[in-house]
């Protein structure tokens, strides 16, 4: 469905600051996957996503999306088909509008806004069926601040927003990083069950290899601007945490250094142990 | 005191348009759109050459009023497609604004002495002949002009703020990147919230020309800062409750302001000295915690507070 050719992208280009984020990457997206990405401090992951949706130019190569040329289109114009979540809760959702002026917003993704009512019966309706699947209750509180909202509530929200519209592609950038164990579980489980009953394509970044390795069909990994692995199917469904780390050093010749995704490696060892 | 009253209630009324339009680009959008100290002038300007020019009061106010949607389509335009900073296009454009006012009006002001009003022509469409009212009827009827006007324009936005289109302007100026992600072209709606804006403001300034007589390139000066005034007044008294009570207060606030104003004037105080005492107490009100109206994102509710009044999350 997106295809990425040789794509590279360069910050502070000519400046001794200059950072190669993302090295000739090569990647097709099928339509239905669900794909993880991990990789070390600084590898490109969340470059990947941006460059994706449009928030970052890229310097070379091309992006296509169900055929078409989209390397130059801005991200308004890609958002039609493209559903982004960040890992900043308050990023997604605008706080000093209430729940369901936030969902009118996300309604009309990427479509012409005329001078209709924002939020009416119909709509209405709509958004109290969405929200309820968050089981937050949040259907009940649609006239409500998005500030008032915790960062799960909020995260919850966006997360709705995103797939309000069925968009073709779904972007998440550890968008449980930033929340407690609980509502980080609570978001993960809304995730597993949006991608699913909406059938979408997905590409979720994680810092929890345990997280990467249970969901999705797909799996990346990345190192250094470049995709050092890339698994699917029955090789990625057989795969333990111990291996994956062996797979990054074989891949990239060096130790995995991600000390929240190492914490976290050791957190569960611990537990299994 | 019945002077202070009808010169607060007229002049109240009149800069209430301007205050809906500082609302829009300040508070709503967070866009500190100075354009407003030229945008104002120049809709006097611009009516008052249209009237000597041999306009009707009526065509020759909305062309004051459209001439300040093109300034700000000139800021916008600016800020959005040339990467100006947007305080600097503002102030790029009053400069500019100076000297088409200078070539529009062929001198610093015009008296409209003798000539038909707005005023007087509205009431003839409503077959009423001015010449026959009082004095006091007549201040009145402007008022009643007046309050219709604003009432509308209250309505309007009210309106036009809660459709598809009206809400990518508060979101614009919620949350910038978000709105991008949803596919709006957050340029668009920079420009459109400038032009609406300083459509608004310009109208204010025929209305003033109007009600004054004269049209003058200095009648901008500390327009702005009084305008914020009124805007501040507004929300502090009658709250950001909802954007109903937003878009009211910030018109009863400037009819506040305009009134204390009168009243100041009739009380003898120095005139001199108002431009001063706003600008100080604009400043106050402004570094007073959780007043800030025009620094968003330095209020943010906290997480904290928000469990306080919700109770349990998750």
């Amino acid at each position: 469905m997106i295809k990425l050719n040789n794509v590279s992208k360069v910050f502070f280009p000519h400046t001794p600051n200059e950072v190669l984020a993302l090295n000739n990457i090569n990647l097709h997206i099928k339509p239905g996957d669900f794909i993880t990405v991990i990789g070390s401090n600084g590898a490109g992951k969340t470059t990947l996503l941006k460059v994706i949706s449009g928030a970052e130019t890229v310097n070379e190569g091309r992006l296509t999306l169900a055929g078409k040329d989209i390397t130059a289109c801005p991200e308004h114009e890609r958002a039609a088909d493209i559903g982004r979540i960040d890992q900043n809760p308050l990023a997604g959702t605008a706080a000093e509008m209430t729940i369901e002026e936030n969902l009118a917003l996300a309604f009309l993704r990427g479509k012409k806004r005329g001078l209709g009512q924002a939020v009416n019966e119909s709509r209405r309706q709509c958004f109290r069926q969405a929200l309820a699947e968050t089981r937050l209750g949040l259907e009940k509180r649609l006239q409500a601040p998005v500030g008032t909202l915790s960062g799960g509530q909020r995260q919850a929200l966006a997360l709705v927003m995103a797939t309000l519209a069925l968009p073709k592609l779904l972007l998440l950038d550890e968008h449980t990083a930033a929340l407690d164990p609980q509502a980080a579980r609570q978001i993960m489980a809304l995730t597993a069950h949006l991608v699913q009953t909406k059938n979408l394509t997905t590409v979720m970044i994680t810092h929890n290899m345990e997280h990467a390795l249970r969901f999705g069909n797909r799996l990346i990994m990345m190192h250094r601007g470049r995709i050092i692995l890339d698994l699917a199917g029955e090789e990625k469904a057989q795969l333990t945490v111990p291996q994956l780390i062996e797979k990054f050093s074989a891949a990239s010749g060096e130790d995995f250094a991600d000390d929240r995704v190492l914490l976290e490696t050791v957190h569960q060892n611990n537990v299994v142990a | 005191m019945e002077m202070v009253l009808i010169s607060g209630l007229q002049q109240g009324l009149i800069y209430g348009f301007m205050a809906l339009g500082v609302l829009l680009t300040f508070c709503l959008l967070g866009f500190p759109d100075l354009t407003v100290e030229g945008t104002f002038p120049l809709g006097a300007a611009t009516t008052a050459t249209a009237v000597m020019e041999g306009f009707d009061p009526i065509p020759a106010v909305l062309l004051g009023a459209m001439a300040g949607a093109l300034a700000g389509a000139a800021t916008g335009l600016m800020h959005t497609k040339l990467k100006v900073n947007n305080i600097l296009a503002g102030i790029l454009t009053t400069s500019g604004i100076y000297t088409v006012m200078l070539w529009a009006m062929g001198r610093p002001n015009i008296s409209l002495l003798n000539k038909e009003d707005f005023f007087t022509q509205v009431l003839a469409l409503c077959g009423i002949t001015s010449g026959e009212l009082s004095l006091r009827a007549m201040q009145i009827s402007i008022i009643l002009i007046l309050f219709l006007m604003v009432a509308a324009a209250r309505l309007l936005l009210g309106w036009f703020l809660r459709t598809d289109l009206g809400l990518t302007i508060r979101a614009a100026g919620n949350n910038e990147k978000m709105l991008s992600a949803l596919g709006v072209d957050v340029n668009q709606t920079k420009l459109l919230t400038l032009i609406l804006a300083n459509f608004l403001v310009g109208l204010s300034g025929a209305l003033e020309c109007q009600l004054q007589g004269f049209a003058d390139v200095g009648l901008g000066i500390g327009v702005l800062v009084a305008a914020i005034a009124s805007v501040i007044l507004g929300i502090m008294l009658f709250g950001r409750r909802s954007l109903s009570w937003l878009l009211t207060g910030v018109i009863l606030g400037s009819i506040l302001y305009r009134g204390l104003l009168a009243l100041g004037l009739w009380l003898k105080l120095p005139a001199e000295n108002f431009k001063l005492v706003t600008a100080v107490l604009v400043l106050i009100v402004l570094t007073l915690p959780n007043i800030s109206v025009f620094n968003k994102k330095a209020a943010p509710r906290s997480n904290a507070d928000a469990l306080a009044q919700q109770g349990p999350i998750n």
